[in-house]
């Protein structure tokens, strides 16, 4: 039988390979890869609790809001490593290092 | 249907902005000549139209929730909208594209259509009475700012600049949606009101464990809005990158949003004694997690402010040292503490804005933001030396200038609490002494230092020269009717949120 604490096991699974994602790949389309798996444990976090608890959908509600608001995000960020790969010929990250102190 | 009237009448800020917001795009879509001319009027009467909207609704407003709770309209709510929608207006009547090299001969449009959203969100942001309304205004206020810091398409530094903010944002705020979803799923609600009674309701031993981990999961989202450590790691970047016009916005408005959204939230939603809205006893500890944040803040901002060249990052670090004073009064947990917040955030404006337009107008003429270029500049440009010098002391906090009531009400809030919290205001004091050092650097560098080359003086055009003294007015003159806006701040001091 699938209960709440296995979607709530997956969840943090997922958020901790995005979170390992985000920190260890050096290519930025990687690097979005796992940001959007971080934005998906939290949708499935939400949809799970509406499902096992609460009694309303304000959980699926705000999941549905989460996917357009990563969708913006996302639009944007591809558009700042396409930028970056104009200007410096690689999608690499540590290109990126001309501002420090 | 009459929930929407009463909720829109009280909406009139927002809506303003949204109008304006719209008519901006269009202009600069629509019009072949006067384009630029035209976006920016329409900005500034936006502006100024949300200001007097603010104003309006300021005397006459009753707290409450509006459209079904998803906003709360109170007059601490009002005193942020009212902060945020001047900080705009300053900013884009002094800030022109004219007095900015880097954003000389670009497209206006972008600019005040992304400036006018990046309000509207703020404003959202401070109203926020539902973890969806607080998620969704966070990140439409984000989402501008990153596209703001990326404004020089073809320059290498705003892109890189733009991405880390982005990347550093995205992952910070996702943290922080993972801590709302379990938020969701232990209290079952996602409005402050509801969540605040579910957690009045009691908790088990695993509940607290839960707590802790969804405190600190959302001190990294509100820690990357007010770029408090260890959360503070884009703003040096962003600030550097970015065109100093956007700096000076992001240095204001996004933190004093955020600063509204952390008293809202903080206050609102996570404390269980429904009896006072500033007494805290019987939470969770998450004002530990806060001194901690603070205490660190200052402590880091200050102290790598002092090896810094680079002007814009030197006030950038400034500018996080001061968040880390701001949440002093936070943490002060007093309705005196949230006046000093209140009124830190309300004189920070005018010092930090000044700050980065004499950056601005420096970088105009001699084209460098590096502090070693700028010795001798008292002999190439007295008025200007003069205002940064009065700027730099107020953010010094030194007493004739409204700078230090901003740090004496935090100050005071803190030392009040009693001797257990006096550390606190000690860690507070030598910060501010570290403060004084590298704010005196600049200034003897500008006064003191000779040049090594000759370099021509030269004189300020009288719109920037108006704009500079209407600014160290502002810094010098609300003493002289400071009663009247304590009066405004501690009249602002109602938060509601009863369900």
């Amino acid at each position: 039988m699938i209960g709440l604490q296995h979607y709530l096991i997956v969840s943090a699974a997922l958020f901790a390979l995005g979170l390992l994602g985000v920190l260890t790949r050096r290519n930025a389309v990687n690097v979005l890869m796992g940001l959007e798996l971080i934005l998906n444990s939290a949708n499935l976090n939400l949809v799970a609790f509406t499902r096992y608890g609460s009694g309303n959908f304000g959980g699926q509600v705000f999941a549905v809001f989460v996917i357009v608001v990563a969708a913006a995000e996302v639009a944007v960020a591809l558009a700042l490593v396409l930028t970056m790969y104009r200007l410096r010929r690689t999608p690499n990250l540590d290109a990126a290092a001309s501002l420090r102190g | 249907m009459q929930e929407l009237q009463r909720s829109l009448s009280s909406f009139g800020p927002e809506v303003v902005l949204t109008v304006g917001l719209l008519l901006v795009v269009l202009a600069d879509a629509g019009l072949r000549t006067w384009r630029n001319q035209a976006v920016r009027a329409l900005s500034v009467l936006t502006l100024a139209g949300a200001l007097w909207a603010v104003v309006d609704l300021a005397g006459q407003v009753a707290p409450g929730p509006i459209f079904s709770g998803m906003l709360a309209i109170d007059p601490l709510g009002l005193f942020f909208k009212f902060v945020l929608v001047l900080a705009s207006f300053i900013l884009v009547l002094a800030f022109t594209f004219q007095n900015s090299r880097e954003l000389a001969g670009l497209g206006q449009g972008e600019f005040h259509a992304l400036l006018l959203a990046l309000t509207l969100g703020c404003l959202l942001m401070t109203g926020s009475n539902d973890i969806v309304m607080l998620y969704l205004s966070l990140e439409t206020v984000s989402i501008t700012s990153y596209v703001m810091v990326a404004y020089l398409k073809g320059d290498r530094l705003s892109n890189e600049a733009a991405l880390k903010y982005l990347l550093f944002g995205a992952v910070s705020t996702g943290a922080m949606l993972y801590g709302l979803s379990l938020l969701f799923g232990l209290t079952g609600a996602t409005g402050l009101p509801e969540i605040r009674a579910a957690l009045a309701g009691g908790y088990d031993d695993a509940g607290r464990l839960t707590l802790y981990l969804i405190t600190l999961l959302l001190v990294a989202g509100f820690g990357f809005k007010i770029a408090a450590v260890p959360f503070h790691f884009w703003c040096p970047d962003a600030y550097q990158g970015a065109p100093t016009p956007v700096t000076a916005l992001l240095s204001v408005v996004p933190k004093a949003a955020g600063f509204g959204l952390l008293l809202r939230f903080f206050f609102g939603g996570m404390t269980t004694s429904l009896a006072g809205t500033w007494d805290l006893t019987g939470s969770i500890e998450w004002p530990a997690v806060l001194m901690l944040v603070s205490v660190a803040t200052m402590t880091w901002g200050n102290v790598a402010a002092i090896t810094q060249v680079d002007m814009k990052r030197l006030l950038a670090y400034s500018s996080i040292a001061h968040a880390g004073y701001m949440l002093m009064g936070v943490v002060a947990l007093s309705a005196n503490g949230a006046r000093g917040v209140m009124v830190y955030l309300l004189v920070y404006l005018f010092m930090n804005l000044g700050a980065f337009l004499v950056v601005t107008l420096i970088h105009q003429r001699e084209g460098t933001f590096d502090l070693r270029d700028y010795p001798g500049m008292v002999k190439r440009q007295p008025v200007l030396t003069l205002a940064m010098s009065i700027f730099l002391l107020s953010l010094m906090g030194i007493p004739p200038l409204t700078g230090f009531m901003g740090k004496f009400y935090v100050f005071a809030a803190v030392i009040e609490k009693g001797p257990h919290l006096w550390w606190f205001a000690a860690v507070g004091a030598v910060n501010a002494a570290i403060a004084a050092w590298y704010y005196a650097r600049v200034m003897r560098v500008m006064v003191i230092d000779e040049s090594d080359e000759p370099r021509e003086a030269w004189s300020l055009a009288p719109v920037d020269a108006a704009w500079l003294g209407a600014l160290v007015a502002a810094n010098v003159l609300p003493l002289l009717f400071w009663d009247r806006i304590e009066a405004f701040a501690r009249g602002s001091l109602t938060l509601w949120a009863g369900l």
